[in-house]
């Protein structure tokens, strides 16, 4: 699904440069949970946001689902991003004017589905995350566990091939990170591919396959046993 | 552009910034609401030199002699010239195809009286053309005619107040009223729209008068028209070679202003039409000027609501917004706010100008109002601004790198 081969990056700052990311390989299977680790300045972040297309690289190949990521405009990176990628913000980001369902529709909206369709899709996607009675209300109006719930339903609103999570629990307190990460175990129950980034190795646990970044290198790649989040909900 | 999704947005973010949307709305509003109101006042300004001017006919010329500033031909200056009835059949012999019209003019004022009513007013003795170059609009009975000037008739033209004056509610026509204790039969009465003071002349026959005041050939101006057709080159032309031939005639310098005076309406039209042309021109140039007061207020609350939905920006882009359509959202919100507030401002001015206009009725201002044609152009004009004040923004929300969507720890 992923494929990613000698990846560099590095920022200028100033005279200095800073080289992030120093030559990764990686590559993510269908349907795998991958939780990328490290302490903060290894790079995690970086790689995701090349990942998500939000960031390109100074050198290196991505390949996402058989398309090779280059030469990327805004309006390209867009489209890319809305076919191929779900989000899962630390925040949430949802837009707080919009009810739940409005915002799990948004993506669709971008999609140019029409409104009804788009209305159907979203409901049947809160539904999912349980909060389908949610649906008119703002997010102001729902908890933490449940604000990330309806970003989940988001992100998956546009059938993406891959969900990237950045720091989903990282604003919840354990026992909703849990629920979220059971959700999160759920859906790749489903047979969807998902990334989490994560500093907190019991979330990491979660996954089924654990990469460990550090300065801008992979130390550590290997596969767990999944722990599941059912177990302490 | 009919998207709910899109203006449920521009909904909430005129409704987050009220306050600001309203205040810097009204500034767009007061910018066309000025503008409208100075492009009706300029009208107000040109309507009221017009109705000035409908009394008489438009290509009217009037040659009135004065006293000579320059010695001149053996003549010594402060000369009075004196027109006599030779200078009407001198110019209407030697410009037949230049005039159409064309009266001599002399004034007396008279004490009239019918049984116990009297009253002194001024009596204009003319030619029976003098109708024509006046546009004298006779209610009852007729105007002078060539028998009556020919015969030298005692009959007069009396305005609607002398009869009021005079007659009360009786008939005025066919009676006889005393001009300074002469019997002057009543033929006809005259009305002057708008001008009650011109409904207190009489009109009387010239040959009368002349004959009453010491059998004279003396006028005190000539009235005339000049060929309809003629544009305004050839009616100034036309007059030059009239103050030419007259100068010449009556010894005076031709440089001399004052020896004999022309006033042609044409000159005095186009004068007034460039200078109200001008002011029109300024008015546009002062209201648009405030108009872009306002404009720079759009634009300022529009960038600071892109700096308030940066991260907003940055999740829509991260979910898959293009940058056209985050253009399409910002210039739709300022074409938006600037429309509207530009209506309020067009339908307060078009609105006042129709309530009061009409009632306002000055000798140099009158009926200020609006053509449809600027309502179109101020509404385009509206268009515009909305989009230029919202391009910047627009832009700058267009750059809005979805990275801070991530970047919030």
């Amino acid at each position: 699904m992923i494929e990613i081969k000698n990846l560099h990056k590095s920022y200028k700052m100033g005279s200095n440069s800073l080289h992030v990311l120093k030559g990764i390989d990686f590559s993510v299977a269908e349907g795998e949970l991958v939780a990328i680790m490290g302490s903060s300045g290894s790079g995690k972040s970086t790689l995701l946001n090349i990942l998500g297309m939000l960031d390109t690289a100074d050198s290196g190949d991505y390949v996402l689902d058989g398309v090779p990521i280059e030469n990327l405009n805004e309006t390209k990176a867009a489209q890319y991003r809305n076919k191929f990628l779900g989000f899962i913000f630390q925040s949430f980001n949802l837009i707080n004017y919009k009810s739940a369902m409005e915002n799990v529709a948004l993506p669709l909206y971008y999609q140019k589905v029409n409104r009804k369709e788009r209305q159907e899709k979203a409901l049947n996607y809160l539904e999912r995350v349980g909060l389908k009675q949610w649906a008119t209300h703002l997010p102001s109006e729902l908890s933490g566990g449940q604000k990330q719930r309806v970003a989940i339903a988001r992100a998956m609103a546009a059938e993406p091939k891959v969900l990237l999570a950045d720091e989903p629990t990282g604003a919840l307190d354990s026992k909703t990170s849990y629920e979220v990460m059971d959700l999160i175990q759920k859906i790749n129950d489903d047979g969807n591919t998902i990334l989490v980034v994560t500093h907190e190795e019991d979330i990491a646990e979660m996954c089924k396959r654990i990469v460990h970044l550090k300065d801008g290198v992979i130390v550590e790649d290997k596969k767990v046993e999944q722990v599941r989040a059912s177990a302490y909900v | 552009m009919f998207d709910r999704d899109i203006w449920q947005e521009i909904f909430h973010s005129i409704r987050n910034n009220k306050l600001r949307t309203f205040l810097t709305g009204f500034s767009v509003g007061w910018g066309i609401f000025i503008l409208v109101m100075l492009l009706g006042s300029v009208n107000g300004m040109q309507n009221g030199f017009t109705k000035q001017f409908n009394d008489d006919a438009t290509n009217s010329i009037f040659i009135r002699p004065g006293t000579t500033s320059k010695a001149y031909a053996g003549f010594e200056k402060d000369r009075r010239i004196q027109l006599k009835n030779d200078d009407v059949a001198y110019i209407k012999k030697s410009f037949p195809n230049d005039h159409e019209f064309i009266s001599g003019r002399l004034y007396k004022n008279t004490s009239a009286r019918y049984r116990s009513e009297t009253g002194t007013y001024n009596v204009q003795a003319v030619h029976p053309d003098f109708q024509a170059i006046e546009k004298t609009i006779v209610t009852k009975g007729r105007y002078i005619n060539e028998n009556d000037f020919r015969a030298g008739a005692k009959v007069a033209v009396i305005g609607r107040k002398v009869a009021e004056d005079l007659f009360d509610k009786e008939e005025a026509i066919g009676k006889f009223v005393e001009f300074n204790n002469l019997p002057f039969r009543v033929i006809g009465v005259f009305i002057d729209e708008g001008d009650d003071n011109a409904e207190r002349n009489i009109y009387a026959p010239l040959t009368t008068y002349q004959k009453i005041y010491g059998n004279t050939d003396e006028i005190n101006q000539i009235a005339l028209t000049y060929n309809a057709n003629y544009d305004l080159t050839k009616a100034l032309e036309f007059s030059r070679r009239l103050e030419t031939i007259l100068k010449r005639r009556h010894q005076v310098a031709p440089e001399d202003q004052s020896g004999i005076r022309i006033f042609n309406y044409a000159e005095a039209f186009s004068d007034i039409s460039t200078f109200t042309g001008g002011l029109s021109f300024m008015s546009v140039v002062v209201g648009i000027l405030i108009l872009i007061a306002g404009i720079v207020g759009i634009g300022n609350i529009m960038v600071f609501i892109i700096k308030e939905r940066t991260k907003e920006i940055g999740v829509r882009k991260a979910l898959g917004a293009k940058p056209s359509q985050i253009i399409k959202l910002v210039l739709l919100e300022s074409v938006f706010i600037t429309a509207i507030s530009g209506f309020v401002g067009l339908l307060f001015a078009t609105g006042l100008l129709a309530l009061i206009g009409p009632n306002l009725d000055f000798p140099a201002f009158s009926n200020p109002s609006v053509s449809f044609s600027t309502v179109v152009i101020a509404t385009v004009i509206l268009v515009g601004a909305g989009l230029i004040a919202g391009f910047i923004p627009a832009l700058k929300a267009a750059r809005v790198k979805p990275i801070v969507a991530l970047s919030d720890k």
